[in-house]
């Protein structure tokens, strides 16, 4: 259990992110490039997690900057995975704190790779980009469809809509 | 003021509409950097802020490796100095033939009222980071603006041509490979003559573009850079030929290639200051 009135821990904070942020800095190359970890990430999350009123999507948003301006990619690319990893972290939050540590580790592997399809799919949109950006007008409508739909169920249903209000 | 067990961001706005507002920023951000092209002083700002601690970061890996050759490559590095030394013997008497031949070929010029060859400079960088970037590969090099480096020059290690400067900070900056993924290197077959595009597929392999399926290409052909486009000088050993496939639905072969450079050995590389260096098209 996490214990939010805790007032000292800033200490640990900045000294936890120094660290991810030195490991990161190492001279890492060819296959252990490849397989290095996001160090600045899981720890800010983990911050995240147990000191949400002090990290939250701003440090995570500064730490994706860095993490990008770092790996010489595109400015933002990291930042965008970075803030949606804190907001899945708040969403999972009452979860997350339930649960033992190995628990948490599997509870977080799903949200790291959804964090890690969020950078590709970044890269590939800036380096690939696709015939315009069209593919994404249809999710509008897309959005625009399920209204309708959702509106025509409530037609024939006048009562339950009342009942709702 | 923090209440206990109560979340201060639940009394603000919701999560929800933070990640839009963020993501916005972030989208923004992407925008800029690419289609504006505004953020280069912030990577610049960055650049010169994060250096030193790259620096420092470099010793600890630096010292390991300085211990362990200490004691494991005695024997390896005498080998490696007769055979250097051999080397330089040899090489000794293909500059004296150098500079016999280029005095013939600047008085030819002369005769022929050519333009001189111009004389290419070199500075040498130390490779300082690397970035791990999933579509492209760079180098930071511990060498900038300060030095003399400017975006478009090409860059050798001792066996080949490793890539071009991208983008440069003051006191560094980073090279592009020739393997990156799209990057584009005007070739010549060293066997043949024949001309080409090379281009970067990622994950260190090269492709040579647009070679009709008659083409004279074998595996193990080197290729040389060809000097059309101004921005490489001609005759840098840029790939070797690996693979060589005839797919029946394309007029061109596929040929698979890899770079001549050592990209995870060479330590040190040369910056060649071309007179008039031109950013990739």
């Amino acid at each position: 259990m996490s214990t939010l009135q805790d007032t000292g821990r800033w200490p640990a904070i900045t000294t936890t992110l120094v660290v991810a942020f030195l490991l990161v800095l190492l001279p890492w190359r060819g296959g252990l490039l490849d397989v290095r970890p996001d160090f600045l990430l899981v720890v800010g999350l983990f911050w995240v997690l147990h000191s949400p009123e002090r990290v939250g999507f701003a440090l995570l948003f500064a730490l994706g900057l860095l993490t990008d301006f770092l790996d010489g990619v595109v400015l933002g690319q990291h930042a965008l995975a970075y803030v949606v990893g804190a907001y899945l972290v708040l969403q999972l939050r009452l979860r997350l704190l339930r649960f033992d540590p190995v628990r948490q580790a599997v509870q977080m592997l799903p949200v790291f790779l959804a964090l890690q399809l969020v950078v590709f799919l970044v890269g590939w949109l800036v380096v690939r980009p696709p015939e315009g950006l069209m593919m994404f007008v249809p999710v509008i409508l897309h959005a625009l469809l399920w209204f309708g739909l959702a509106w025509w169920m409530l037609l024939g249903r006048p009562h339950r809509r009342a009942g709702r209000m | 003021m923090v209440v206990p067990g109560q979340l201060s961001y639940v009394r603000r706005l919701g999560a929800t509409s933070r990640l839009a507002l963020w993501s916005a920023l972030a989208a923004a951000v992407i925008w800029m950097d690419v289609r504006v092209g505004a953020l280069e002083g912030v990577r610049g700002a960055l650049a010169l802020a994060v250096s030193p601690v790259q620096h420092a970061m470099r010793v600890p890996a630096d010292l390991a490796r300085e211990i362990a050759g200490f004691l494991t490559r005695h024997h390896a590095l005498q080998r490696e100095r007769d055979a250097l030394l051999a080397e330089r013997a040899r090489y000794r008497l293909v500059e004296q033939a150098a500079d016999e031949l280029s005095r013939e070929n600047a008085e030819l010029r002369a005769l022929l009222r050519q333009a001189q060859r111009r004389e290419i400079a070199a500075l040498t960088a130390g490779r300082l980071f690397q970035g791990r970037d999933w579509f492209s590969q760079t180098l930071i090099l511990d060498r900038g603006a300060s030095a003399g480096v400017r975006a478009g020059m090409p860059v050798i290690d001792g066996e080949g041509l490793l890539g071009q400067i991208t983008r440069v900070y003051a006191t560094q900056s980073e090279l592009t490979l020739v393997a990156s993924a799209e990057q584009l290197t005007p070739v010549m077959n060293a066997r043949t003559g024949q001309r080409g595009l090379a281009a970067g597929l990622g994950n260190g392999r090269m492709e040579l573009r647009f070679m009709p399926s008659q083409s004279d290409v074998v595996e193990g052909d080197v290729l040389l850079t060809s000097g059309l486009d101004g921005i490489y000088p001609a005759g840098l050993p840029v790939a070797t030929v690996t693979r060589i496939g005839r797919p029946s639905a394309s007029p061109y072969l596929r040929i698979d290639c890899v770079p001549v450079a050592g990209i995870d050995r060479s330590r040190q590389v040369l910056v060649l200051q071309l007179p008039a260096s031109r950013e990739q098209p």
